[in-house]
């Protein structure tokens, strides 16, 4: 077919004046100096000088990489175990286990969040259980308002974007491929080894992905549970638009957020199926 | 399938805990919203009314419940229409590379993290001179959602027999006679599925719209600003009121897309006889 030439240009002028010149421009103000707190438009390399040379900059930077990854190594381990057992079950509990999982989607971001205070205030159900389980004699203050915090709140909230890919993974996986496996010989442990864990893998790492490009540029979970202590660079970032008002700088500190998530995305892309982008 | 009980016991330990830590927070919230109503010796009957009364009176609310439901359809339309036309064109020509190309472009403002998104979209809004407000906030969600729609609307297209398409043109019929009469009325369900989690998204959005909403705060807006206040009983009963709206739009799409699924899986058989 042809002819829909006209159509394709006007999708095209969409894109541009929606997606692509709206990033073009936060690219170019992560170039322009601030004078006075006026914006200069002369580009120099200034906000990305002090980016690097800024060792506060750069300890918030590494310190949200690595909240970032432990997030999604934690979920990999928890999210693969879970799908792993959906998938063990018969079809009829498998639907209902993996609807469950799609529910929490639906759900406000902030509620969820919100809702995790509940659970790790000082009155909070987790210091009632440690209580009642005799694991603490008084309520553990330590458990809200600082970075482990954030894990904890970051982990639970994007749980669901870690299980799902892999129940598609393992989904995809035909019965005649498990019955080769046995029929020559092979147990339980080695078809998971040999067969079941290659062929979900991609599956996995998406997830994982997935879980480290939302966690390294959220700002509301370290908003609203991380307190002081718990500050990540996303909250850095957000500043620049609210208090600090240095649009600039906040742009130049969110292209490092980009690269590492054009990154990741791009390797997910690669990683996962193919068919899964027809 | 092969049953390990020392296998499966440590998976099923595992799978309670991810279940348990998805839904204890929200369970405790509806808790914890019901026992401060209590200790401000609200009895039930006038429980709801007073609540409703609350929810009145607060004029910021009512307008950032009304902005939030404007945004939604408003966002809903255009990302159906963008998403649609994209879908048919990509689909049309899925070999090509400006197909995947485009593709990939109507993703990104899914797939790259919602503040860069969001601030991408203030800097070039200020730069434009366009005021923070509605406009700025149905653009966000606008480019948020698509992707969700076109993803629905494309897969449909693939299951969609091209015979069928062949057949309307060489019975005669234009393009736009095609689109009306043969692809439009296949993609009822999947658009209405795709519009129903695309409301939801929308309505939920946070990220995005902290940057793009200028004194127009949609409810997650107002609702951060609360929560960042403090715990108030109205946070607890607007909650509960959010997520009763969610729980409803939850299945509303789980219905549509179990629908959807069965006339898809019936002209996937048609389209293969």
């Amino acid at each position: 077919m042809t002819g829909y030439a006209p159509g394709a240009i006007v999708l095209w002028a969409i894109c541009a004046l929606f997606i692509l010149i709206p990033l073009a421009s936060f690219l170019a103000y992560s170039f322009l100096p601030v004078v006075d707190n006026a914006i200069v438009y002369e580009p120099t390399l200034d906000n990305f000088a002090n980016l690097f040379s800024n060792s506060s900059y750069r300890t918030t930077f590494l310190r949200t990489m690595l909240l970032a990854f432990e997030v999604s190594v934690f979920n990999f381990v928890l999210g693969y175990a879970t799908a792993y057992f959906i998938w063990r079950r018969p079809p009829a509990w498998r639907n209902v286990l993996v609807i469950a999982l799609a529910i929490p989607l639906l759900m406000s971001y902030i509620i969820k969040i919100y809702a995790m205070r509940g659970v790790l205030g000082t009155n909070g159900l987790l210091n009632s259980a440690l209580l009642a389980f005799g694991l603490a004699d008084e309520p553990v203050s330590a458990l809200l308002f600082n970075l482990t915090a954030v894990r904890i709140t970051l982990s639970v909230v994007l749980l669901p974007f870690m299980v799902l890919p892999i129940c598609v993974a393992l989904e995809r996986i035909t019965p005649q491929v498990l019955q080769a496996a046995a029929d020559l010989g092979a147990s339980e442990i080695q078809t998971f080894r040999w067969v079941i864990l290659p062929l979900s893998l991609p599956g996995a790492i998406v997830g994982a992905m997935f879980t480290f490009v939302l966690a390294s540029g959220d700002f509301l979970a370290p908003e609203l549970v991380g307190g002081i202590e718990g500050f990540t660079f996303g909250r850095l970032v957000f500043s620049q638009f609210g208090l600090a008002f240095n649009w600039p700088l906040g742009a130049a500190l969110s292209v490092l957020l980009l690269v590492v998530a054009l990154a990741v995305i791009s390797v997910a892309r690669r990683l996962s199926n193919p068919r899964w982008q027809t | 399938m092969m049953r390990n009980r020392f296998i499966d016991l440590p998976l099923a330990a595992v799978a309670v805990l991810v279940y348990v830590s998805l839904y204890l927070p929200i369970l405790l919230v509806f808790l914890l919203s019901f026992f401060s109503m209590r200790r401000g010796k609200v009895n039930w009957d006038t429980f709801s009314l007073s609540w409703y009364a609350k929810l009145f009176e607060n004029d910021a609310l009512g307008g950032a419940l009304w902005n939030s439901l404007l945004v939604g359809s408003l966002a809903v339309a255009a990302a159906a229409t963008f998403a649609t036309s994209a879908a048919i064109l990509v689909r049309s020509r899925p070999d090509r590379h400006s197909a995947r190309l485009l593709e990939y472009v109507i993703f990104l403002p899914f797939l790259l993290p919602p503040i860069i998104t969001g601030l991408s979209l203030l800097i070039y809004f200020r730069e434009a001179g366009v005021g923070r407000g509605i406009f700025t906030i149905t653009v966000g969600h606008t480019l948020f959602v698509s992707a969700i729609i076109y993803r629905i609307v494309l897969t449909r297209l693939n299951a969609l027999s091209r015979n069928l398409v062949e057949a309307a043109q060489d019975l005669g019929a234009t393009r736009i006679q095609t689109f009306r009469f043969i692809i439009l009325p296949n993609l009822r369900m999947p658009l209405l599925t795709g519009g129903l989690l695309a409301f939801a998204l929308s309505f939920d959005e946070t990220m995005i719209t902290l940057f793009l909403s200028g004194t127009d705060a949609t409810l997650p807006v107002r609702l951060y600003a609360m929560m960042r206040v403090g715990f108030t009983p109205t946070i607890n009963a607007l909650i509960t009121l959010l997520l009763g709206f969610s729980i409803l739009l939850t299945v509303a799409v789980a219905l549509v897309w179990r629908r959807n699924a069965d006339s898809a899986r019936k002209s996937y058989r048609e389209g293969r006889t």
